[in-house]
This record gives structure tokens, sequence and C-alpha cells, in this order.
């Protein structure tokens, strides 16, 4: 039992940053109907912002502020560079093909994924780096829920992701940014026609859905220690299972398909296999995407004619 | 017809004048003019002399072109033909490798004949793509290509997994370390042993492919694989069985893929899981859009293309001289004036100078002198800054620095144009020279990434693809 | 009456709530130009949609020669004799117009894929045959798709004539119905005035029985044996064109109530 709790926490800590990170999935994926392969890559530079803000501040053991200051800027590092990266993505990698077939726009992400790849291993080298979170957050402080001692880390993860979550529906449901772009998603070129600017919806789209992956790079990090330039393909890959799962362009979807993705991966290293983690989830995915590819709580699209 | 009205002249103006826009136009209108047979009788031709001219090295940078050639061909039948994108490609050409590997090496045991291992190979290949394309009949676009992905993963795990599986008692698949000792095509008692035996095989099974898929092409499948692609509800609607076209056209890409594979294990005699990483896969995606989607003369050139710019990049001399007469050409169609090609490139050498006196007074870490010693070092010696390996930072801040520099290039206009290319350039060669030079292999990963993305932008149709009209 | 082509017998398709057709049943007698006629939203094109087998109907019958082709796939119903236009036109924009052509006698013919590869006597005879054939089916628009055209890609043709590619494309699949949707929609007023007498012609020369939505009530008048007026799914007339077009629920349908005159 009392494993089992430990692994639901961990299922709920690895949830909550692929939801993270599949909102952003879903989202660009919502107003612009194509996948942004390159997510990952934005996702592993913010993991590598909030490294970056980690070492100027003094490195995890010789921090010169407060550790929640420290966290506070390292997740606004983060934020910053990821959004950053998204933002000029859009710009110059999907802009262009706004108008080209479909697969233009997925071949220019997987180049800029590439692109960003190599960038990240001439920037940071080969060599994976860790935050050593325990030496911020010592291992005992933290929450104890019946038998299972969770760390504060990942009670702080789970309930960013939470904040975040509520602030970004009421986001979409409530403000006029939002409003647009819930408009921009039903129809574009309608939405256009109606005086919304489409080119600023999909840069705050971005800028949104890059900001919440650079906060996955650094919950990744201070969780689960490593990092390297090639962290956000599979962490990409996952997530986008999330997103298709919970139903693309979905925003509670998301979230949901993040959980259980997370949950499954838990799951799986604990009782079946740490080898065939990667496996299992991607073939659950397959099977998932055969049975149901407008996810769970998605709509089927009717075929227009 | 009684008279040409100006209907008819609209309709043929594109022949009127030289055909096609831009620089690659009189070459592609001389090479439209040449019938294909003769083409690839040329191609042929210099293809097979090429190894005669070149040392051993030479024979297998010519091994990788036509390898790659054969994959992007089988490529172009499923993305560029059918219109699937089919991301999971890499594992078919695996799954022949290993193939071949287990039945032509002491892994477990077994040694087929070639003439016996090739056929059924091939077979088992295009099964696994058809079973593949089963998927292909509810996904479409992106979701296709993200579960074909997923399958090239799967497979990667499989083959570096193979013997932690449940229920499984044979190495099959060597594990990480992959089968080593795969043994060389044998055909008529004829071993395929040498390296410029294997390059004579891989041309002639190029040149079979090529005319097979070229008249597959030209049939009624072709056809029917491009209708699809164009809009698969009208192409059901012509009698067209989309599903099993669908099936076809992964069966024959998985097929050609495989048989790849199994030259592949000879050459390097063994096959391991790196062979097949996304790295390849998108290798060979970008030699397939760089020629052109569609085509297979630019599938071709495209694998020529991207099998050679590697080993140029790794001779640093022939790099620094392609990389400073790309840096001219670009600021000659970027600015198109000579006189603000001169002023540029004047600025620059100010700036550099500048930059080089500035760094001297403050701070005394500076090497001078450039990194790699070849003739234009020579040159940028009294100019340019060259960091020692203790300053990093400033050549990741250069390269950042040099990217904004180049995006931002691309979005001014006039003269702001103009005065961002001066740092941008002195940035991008500081970076070149202290950075880029030096990793070969990062530097290739760097530039098919922004092959694929500028090709996609400033010309998706490729070297020699025909431009496609989408929506009208 | 001969037995018809096309029957469709008690035929209902909802999507959510909304019930597009309802127990509508129509037939099309061989040789006959039937046209469907009704305000947007009516459910022609879903009528068109569901009998060339892209949306299952809820309920009823469609019979093809006796036949029920209800639950078949769209390629099937295609390969046993219904051909369609679209209303949104769909050509394969960036094949020749010959090829356009071509790519719709997939059914029809026979070459396996190898025999296609080694180019066998019998492969390349077959090519031939369905190039003869596309030309043909292009011959029958005259002047308007004259052989310079055809090695020409669909995309450079004028909206006018991607319609015409688009029925030269349905007559190659060889089908005893057509079903044209909206052939005149967005053609000035003589391409109008060819269209209907192209439709007279498939009808009379090509033999073809024709099954035809449209919105302008001239080609309507010229080519119709008979008309079949719906709205919100049901039928509300049928008849000839004199008829239907005096009848006082179609006015109505078009016009709204009390239209038609009543106090």
């Amino acid at each position: 039992m009392e494993f089992f709790l430990q692994q639901t926490v961990n299922g709920l800590t690895l949830g909550s940053v692929y939801a993270l990170l599949a909102l952003g999935y879903s989202m660009v994926y919502g107003v612009l109907k194509f996948l942004n392969f390159a997510h990952g890559e934005v996702y592993m530079f913010g993991a590598f912002a909030g490294y970056g803000v980690l070492t100027v501040l003094g490195g995890p053991t010789g921090l010169i502020v407060p550790v929640w200051l420290a966290l506070t800027l390292m997740f606004v590092g983060a934020m910053v560079v990821s959004s950053g990266v998204g933002v000029a993505l859009e710009r110059f990698a999907y802009r262009p093909l706004r108008n080209a077939s479909r697969l233009a726009p997925l071949i220019s992400a997987i180049g800029a994924s590439f692109f960003l790849q190599a960038a990240a291993l001439l920037l940071f080298t080969a060599n994976s780096r860790s935050y050593e979170a325990p030496q911020l957050i010592p291992i005992e402080n933290g929450l104890s829920i019946g038998p299972v001692d969770v760390w504060a880390v990942r009670v702080m993860v789970i309930v960013v992701t939470v904040v975040l979550m509520i602030l970004l529906t009421w986001w979409v449901k409530s403000s006029k940014a939002g409003k647009a772009v819930r408009a921009v998603s039903f129809d574009a070129e309608a939405a256009a026609m109606m005086g919304i600017d489409v080119n600023r919806v999909v840069l705050v789209t971005f800028l949104i859905g890059s900001a919440l992956a650079g906060v996955g790079g650094v919950m990744v990090g201070l969780v689960f220690g490593r990092i390297f330039h090639f962290m956000g393909f599979i962490a990409g890959l996952k997530a986008f299972t999330a997103a298709v799962v919970g139903g693309i362009g979905s925003i509670p979807g998301a979230m949901l398909g993040g959980l259980l993705i997370g949950f499954a991966e838990a799951y799986t290293t604990a009782y079946i296999s740490s080898t065939f983690q990667n496996l299992i989830v991607f073939g659950l995915l397959i099977v998932f995407l055969l049975i149901r590819p407008s996810g769970v709580l998605g709509r089927p699209e009717l075929v227009k004619v | 017809m009684s008279n040409i009205g100006v209907d008819r002249w609209v309709a043929e103006s594109s022949e009127h004048g030289p055909k096609g826009k831009g620089w690659t136009a009189p070459a592609r209108s001389l090479l439209d003019r040449v019938p294909s047979g003769w083409k690839l009788l040329g191609f042929l031709v210099v293809a097979a002399v090429y190894p005669f001219l070149v040392p051993q090295a030479g024979v297998r940078i010519g091994i990788t072109a036509l390898l790659l050639a054969m994959l992007a061909i089988g490529l172009n039948t499923v993305v560029g033909w059918a219109g699937l994108l089919d991301l999971g490609y890499i594992a078919f050409y695996g799954f022949g490798a290993y193939f071949y590997g287990a039945v032509s090496s002491d892994q477990i045991g077994v040694q087929w004949p070639t003439w016996v291992a090739i056929p059924v190979i091939v077979l088992a290949s295009a099964v696994l793509g058809a079973l593949l394309s089963l998927p292909s009949r509810r996904l479409v676009g992106d979701y296709l290509a993200i579960m074909t992905l997923f399958f090239a993963q799967v497979f990667l795990e499989v083959i570096v997994n193979y013997e932690r599986l449940p229920g499984v008692d044979t190495n099959l698949t060597g594990g990480p370390n992959g089968i080593i000792g795969v043994q060389p095509w044998q055909l008529f008692g004829f071993p395929f042993d040498t390296f410029n035996r294997n390059y004579f095989l891989l041309l002639v099974l190029l040149g079979l492919v090529i005319v097979l898929l070229r008249n597959i092409d030209q049939s009624r499948t072709g056809r029917a694989w491009r209708a699809l692609r164009e809009d698969t509800l009208a192409a059901a609607h012509m009698t067209t069985p989309v599903n099993r076209l669908k099936m076809l056209a992964f069966a024959v890409g998985a097929a050609v893929a495989g048989l790849t594979g199994t030259v592949l294990g000879p050459v390097q005699v063994g096959v391991f899981p790196n062979n097949f990483q996304l790295l390849f896969l998108i290798t060979i995606y970008a030699a397939l859009i760089l020629g052109g989607l569609g085509s297979i003369p630019g599938a071709v050139l495209g694998a020529i293309a991207v099998a050679f710019t590697p080993e140029i990049l790794r001779n640093p001399g022939i790099a620094g001289w392609l990389f400073y007469i790309g840096v001219v050409v670009l600021l000659v169609t970027v600015l198109r004036r000579w006189r603000m090609v001169a002023a540029v490139l004047a600025g620059v050498v100010v700036l550099g100078y500048l930059v080089r006196f500035l760094s001297l007074a403050i701070w005394d870490e500076t090497i001078l002198g450039a990194a790699n010693d070849t003739f234009l070092s020579g040159i940028l010696d009294g100019w340019l800054l060259i960091l020692g390996p203790a300053s990093d930072v400033v050549s990741n801040y250069a390269f950042v620095l040099a990217l904004a520099g180049v995006l931002a290039v691309t979005v001014a206009r006039g003269w702001r144009r103009g005065a961002l290319l001066v740092p941008t350039i002195y940035l991008a060669i500081l970076v070149w020279e202290n950075k880029l030079s030096l990793q070969d292999s990062v530097t290739r990963q760097l530039l098919f990434g922004a092959v694929l993305v500028v090709m996609m932008a400033v010309r998706p149709e490729g070297i020699l693809g025909t431009r496609r009209v989408e929506i009208t | 009456m001969s037995t018809p082509i096309l029957e469709i017998k008690d035929l209902s398709k909802s999507f959510g709530g909304l019930k597009v057709i309802q127990g509508l049943d129509l037939s099309v007698a061989p040789g006959e130009v039937l046209s469907v006629i009704g305000p947007n939203g009516a459910g022609k094109t879903t009528l068109f949609n569901i009998i060339s087998g892209i949306y299952p109907p809820d309920s009823g019958e469609i019979l093809l020669d006796g036949t029920s082709i209800v639950g078949s796939s769209p390629e099937q119903i295609a390969g046993l004799g219904i051909a369609r236009t679209f209303q949104t036109l769909r050509v394969f924009l960036n094949m020749t117009v010959r090829e356009n052509v071509m790519a719709a006698t997939y059914g029809a013919t026979k070459a396996r894929m190898w025999q296609s590869a080694l180019r066998t006597p019998k492969a390349r005879r077959e090519e031939r045959e369905t190039r003869e054939l596309a030309e043909a089916k292009l011959s029958f628009f005259g002047e308007r798709l004259v052989g310079y055209r055809w090695d020409q890609p669909a995309y450079s043709l004028s909206y006018a004539n991607r319609r015409r590619l688009e029925i030269a494309r349905a007559m190659a699949t060889n089908p005893r119905l057509l079903m044209l949707d909206e052939p005149a929609a967005g053609m000035n007023p003589v391409e109008t005035l060819e269209i209907t007498a192209l439709i007279g012609r498939l009808r009379d020369e090509a033999g073809f029985s024709i099954l035809v939505i449209e919105h302008d009530m001239h080609v309507v008048e010229g080519v119709s044996d008979r008309v079949v007026a719906l709205d919100h799914g049901v039928k509300i007339a049928e008849g000839t064109y004199e008829k239907v077009a005096e009848d006082r629920a179609v006015i109505e349908a078009y016009l709204g109530y009390g239209a038609a005159g009543r106090k």
C-alpha cells in the first residue's frame, strides 16, 4: 500500500510535468491545427535556463539569495527563455508556412527541433547537468500523507501545476485575449474578419504554451535531476501522447492526459519493468490512437464535403 | 484549331518565357529537355567511373551516398507520391539490416545463402510496411506521423532490449552491441567483399529500383497515389481503393528500405542500433526535401549533397572556404547591390579591428591567431579575435547573438538590414572560427535542421521538384 | 416506367439532434435527368454524400438497379456505377488534366503493380487504352478542353474548366448514374447556358441517367425531366418543372410563409 501510494505521488509529479508540456501542444494545435514538433526543445531550453539562473545565483550549495527567491527566479528565467525560443519558432519556422500544405510545417518543425538540439549541444555540450535539488530543499522536508512522506519539491510541483491550470482555464474562459484564442481555434478566417489579429493570437498562444513548457523543464530538473540536450525528444513525444489521449485542442484534456501518462509510466516502472517503460507507454498510445483518435475529451470531427 | 485566342496564349504563356523562376531555372529547363532514360544512364556512367578516380575513403563516401539515395527514393514513394508522412521509415531499414545480419553471421548460427535471404527480407519488409499502414486507415496527417514515429521508437527499444523481452532466450539482436561479423552478399559464388564491389552492387540496385519505381509512378498505381495525395476523398469517389493504395505505398517504401538495409551490414561488417536513430531518419528527410519531394532525380541529388557535406565539413580548410564563399554569396543575394555588399564587408572589417583593439585593451586572456591552421586562417590571423578554450562563455554568447542577428536580418528591410548584417557577419565568422569549424558533427546537425526549415519556407519543392499548388 | 436506376426508400439521417433527411423516397429512371432543388440547408448535398457512401444513413434503403448499396464504401459505390462531382471543386490540382481523368479509371483497370513495374505488354496495352479513354472523355467538351490543355496541371484551369474537368473525371469511371452537385455554381450566364446544353448532351449522347442539384432555375428548367424539391430534409414537391415551380410549398420554402399569396 505504501509502495503504491509512493508510486501514485510519483505519477502525479510526472503527470504534472507532462500536463504542462501537453498544454503547449494542445493550444498550438487548437489554434494552428498543426503539431509543434519542436515543443520538447522549448522545454529543454527552459530546463537549462533554470540551471543557468541557479548557477548565477551561486549554485545549490552556495546560494546568495533565499531559496524561495532562487526558485522563483529560476521559474521566471525559464519562462522568459522558453517563451523567447517558442516565439522565435513561431515567427521564423512556422509563420512563413501558414498557407502551405500540411506537410510543410511539420517538416519545418522537425528541422527546427533538430536545429535546437544541435544548438543546445553546442552551447551546453553533451554532458548532463543536475540541479541537485536535495541540497536546495532537504529531502526530509515535506508533507506526511498517511504512511508516505512527500518531499516538499514534489508538493510544490503539484501545487504550482494546479495553480497554473486554474489560471489558464480562467484566462481562456474569461479574459478578452483568451476569448480571441478560442475564436481563432474555432475558425481563424471568421475570427480575422471579426477584427481579431490572428498573428497576435498565435503569438500569445506560443508565448503561453512555451512559458508553461519552461516551468515544466525546471520542475523536471528539480524532481528528477539530470538535464541534457536530448531530454526534450522523449518528453515531447510523451507529452504529445498526453495531449492526444486527453483529446487534442482541449485544455482539460491535456491535463487529464498528462496525469494518465504520468500514472501509466510510474506504475509501469514500479510494477513491470523500467526497461520497457517507454515501450509500454508508446504501445499504449498506439492502441489508444487506433481505438479513439479524438481522445478522451475530444469530439470526432465530421468529414466536410 | 481555328483561332488562337487570348485564352490560349495565356494558357501557354509559361512556355513563352524562360521556364520557371529563380537561379536554378536554366539548369532545370536544360535537365527537363533530357529524356529521363538518358539522365539515368548519364548518372550511372559518372557514378561508375567515380570509384576509379578517388581513394578508398572516397569510395566509402560514395557508398554512403548510394545507401542514402536508395533510402530517399523509397521514402519518396510514401511521402512524396502518396503524401503519407512516415516517420517510422527508419525501422524498415533497421529491420532489413538486422534480418540480414541475423541470417548472415554467427549471431544465432544461421547462414542463409544470399539468393534466399534477399527475397525473403524484401518480402518481409514489405509485409511489415503493409502492417504499419493499417493505422493510416483511420489516422491522417500529424497523427499518422506520430504513430509511425512511435513505431520507430518501439523498434529501437526492442532491438536494444531484445534479450530482456519476456520469453526470449536467444540473443538475436546483440542488444546495444549489435551484430558483428556480418557476411557480404554472395551471388553465383562471387562475394561482394570489398568496398568497390559493394559500391557497384549498390549502384546496380539503385538503377534497378529507379527504373522499377519510375515505371510504377507512370502507371495506374502511381496516378492513384498522387490522386489520394491531392484529395483522398475525391480519389475514393473515383474508384480508388484508398486503403489498399496506402498499404501498397508503405509496402513499397518498406521493401526498398529493407533491401537497402541488407547492404549496410556487409559494408560496415556489422549492424548497430546507432545506425537507426532519429538522426539518420532526419538525414534521409533532409536529402529528400533538399532534392525535391516527389522527384527521383531530386532524391538522388539530395542524397549526394547530404552524403558529401559532412565529409567537406570534416576538412577544415575546404569547410572554411565554403563558409566564406557562402557568406559572400548570401550577402550578394540578400543585398543585391554591389555597393551595399562592399559597404557591409568594409563595416565587418572595421568592426573586427575595433573589437580586437578593445579586447586587447581590457581583457588579457584574448588569444590572437586562428584556431585552425589553414590558408584562410593566415589571412584572418591579424584580424579576428580567437578565444581561448577558457572563454567558452563568450563564444556561447556570440553564437546566440549571431543566431538572433540572422533571424533579425530576415525580417529587417532597407538600410537596417545592411546595418544588422555587419555585426551578424562578424559574429558568424567569430563563431565559425571558434566553435563550429571545430565540431563538425554538431555543425552538420545544425545545418540539416536549418536546411529543412529554410527549404520549407523558401523553396518547399526542393532543387528539382515542381512547386505544388495547395489552395486556389 | 421501367425499373429505376436509383431507388431511395424511406431514407433518414440526422447529425446529433438535427434531422437532415427525413423519410425521403426518390427514384431516378434510366435516361432521366432528375433535379433536386431546395433552399440552403435542405439536405441536398447530404443526400449526395449518403448516396455516394460518405455517411451511412440512419435508416432506409438505397438501391442501385435493384441492389442495395447501403454500407458500401465510396470506392465500391463508384465502382458499381455512381459517379459524382463536388459542390466545392475537388479536382486533383497538381496532376495534369489528362491524368485527372486517367486516375478515375483505377477501379476499371487491372494491371498489377509488378506488371506496371516491369512494363509487361499487357500493362502497356492497358495504359494506352486508359489514355485513349481519357482523351475520348475530354473530347466530349469540344473546344473548351482542347488538346493543348491536357498536359497542363489542373490548377492552371479556369473555374468553369475545372467544373468541366470534374465532369470528365466522373464520366471516366463509366457510371450509369451521374450525380452533379451544383454544376452551374459560380459560372457566368454564358457558361451557365453551356452547362445546361452539356447536361442535355450527357443524357442524350452519352446516355447517362443524371441526378443534379442546382440552384439556378434556368438550368433546372432547361435540363430537368423531373424535379424534386426538398426542405428541411423532407420532400415537399415532385413532378415536372412547371408543376414544382408553381407549388405553394416550394415557393413558401424559398420565400417564407405567406409568400404564396396566402391571406
